[in-house]
């Protein structure tokens, strides 16, 4: 019960997360939503990630509970990436002003 | 005979489709199709667009134009053993000459500014991609009427862009693209087909755009074709950014034989297999982006 609750607290943890971050990458938050919606169905009914892993060829329901962590974490880290090259769009943009604003011409000769 | 994979993207005929003109050497066949989904109109066999038989011809519109409206945009990087005769040749054809100096580490500003360009600096080094777009930026803001794409390392031909121009003052359209394959490349390396010949198929899976040169950096636009382009790719996937974009705007463009010329140095500085893997991760995850 208590490894229950406590991944039922984290999986609730990343169906916020992924509700905050719809606004920024609607893609990545739709598929954080699905995979840890379906993570808290199985934390909570464990003879139904059984069946299901039997039914994909996975040994154990707790086996795939796992797998679907790795999942999640593989998607939070390219989430992660996805935040990173928005950082680096702003940092362009900034770059960019400071560059057209010292814009050099040659003197003309005389 | 077999065909290896640029003889095969150079003889293909390739229909035309919306607000795409299409010319290729030696007869100009241009077609041109005028509504979506119509009939592609044959317009004529043997419009000479500038050229005749190899031999260029200038227009009587693009003698009209006063060349300083005309802005050629270079990004650098450590080009300063090659970028001072690009510039002055462009200079002395009477183009204004932007150069963007992304980062270098050398004397690649200074070189150019000497040779009579305008440059831009950015402080550090961001990427092709983030430099052609600063100096479109500027060049907009100069009020330039046109805009040409060029790059540092001495493949293209500065009297490729006057052919360029031509090509979209006469047949109207926004985007002049070069292209290698209806023109000619010296020196390309069997490798270097292949990437191109694969980054073919891919933008036209990607864009429906029918090119038969997707990564050439010789391309010119109008004002209100480049004021449609907005790079978001900093590195290399901009070629590939570039042309959704115009694909999206549904603006015409043409493709226009160009000349490329391969050298040591280019070749050295140029695209590696494993660059085609990071520009397919860099359009990958921008899909994932607003």
């Amino acid at each position: 019960m208590i490894a229950q609750i406590g991944l039922s607290i984290l999986l609730a943890a990343v169906l916020i997360y992924a509700w905050t971050e719809y606004r920024r990458a609607p893609v990545i938050a739709v598929l954080s939503i699905l995979v840890a919606t379906a993570g808290l169905y199985f934390v909570w009914l464990p003879s139904h990630a059984t069946r299901l892993a039997t039914l994909v060829g996975i040994g154990r329901g707790v086996d795939l509970i796992i797998y679907v962590w790795v999942v999640i974490s593989l998607i939070l880290l390219l989430n992660l990436h996805l935040k990173l090259r928005s950082q680096a769009e702003l940092i362009t943009v900034l770059m960019r002003e400071v560059a057209l604003a010292n814009a050099r011409t040659a003197e003309p000769n005389k | 005979m077999l065909l290896g994979p640029l003889e095969a993207a150079s003889t293909e005929r390739v229909p035309p489709r919306l607000g795409q003109i299409c010319l290729d050497e030696p007869l100009q066949l241009l077609s041109y199709t005028l509504e979506p989904n119509s009939l592609h109109a044959v317009v004529g066999i043997g419009l000479v667009a500038g050229t005749l038989w190899g031999k260029p011809v200038p227009s009587k519109q693009s003698k009209k134009l006063d060349t300083r409206s005309i802005c050629t945009v270079i990004a650098a990087f450590n080009e300063a053993g090659v970028v001072g005769p690009i510039v002055s040749d462009l200079v002395r054809r009477g183009y204004s000459v932007v150069v963007v100096d992304d980062g270098s580490q050398d004397t690649t500003g200074q070189v150019a500014l000497s040779a009579g360009a305008t440059v831009i600096t950015h402080p550090v080094n961001l990427g092709q991609g983030a430099a052609l777009q600063t100096g479109l930026k500027f060049a907009l803001q100069q009020n330039s009427s046109y805009l040409v794409t060029f790059d540092a390392d001495g493949q293209h031909r500065p009297s490729d862009v006057t052919r360029l121009i031509d090509a979209l003052v006469e047949h109207k359209a926004a985007y002049a693209l070069g292209s290698r394959f209806l023109g000619s490349s010296r020196g390309m390396p069997f490798g270097r087909r292949v990437l191109l010949q694969a980054a073919i198929w891919l933008t036209r899976a990607m864009t429906g755009l029918r090119l038969t040169d997707t990564h050439n950096g010789l391309r010119a636009m109008t004002r209100a074709g480049a004021s449609r382009i907005s790079l978001r790719q900093n590195r290399m996937a901009h070629a590939s950014e570039l042309l959704e974009q115009i694909a999206a705007s549904g603006l015409p463009h043409v493709e226009v034989p160009v000349t490329i010329d391969y050298t040591r140095y280019s070749l050295a500085k140029g695209q590696r297999l494993s660059d085609s893997l990071t520009i397919l991760f860099d359009l990958s995850a921008q899909k994932l982006q607003r």
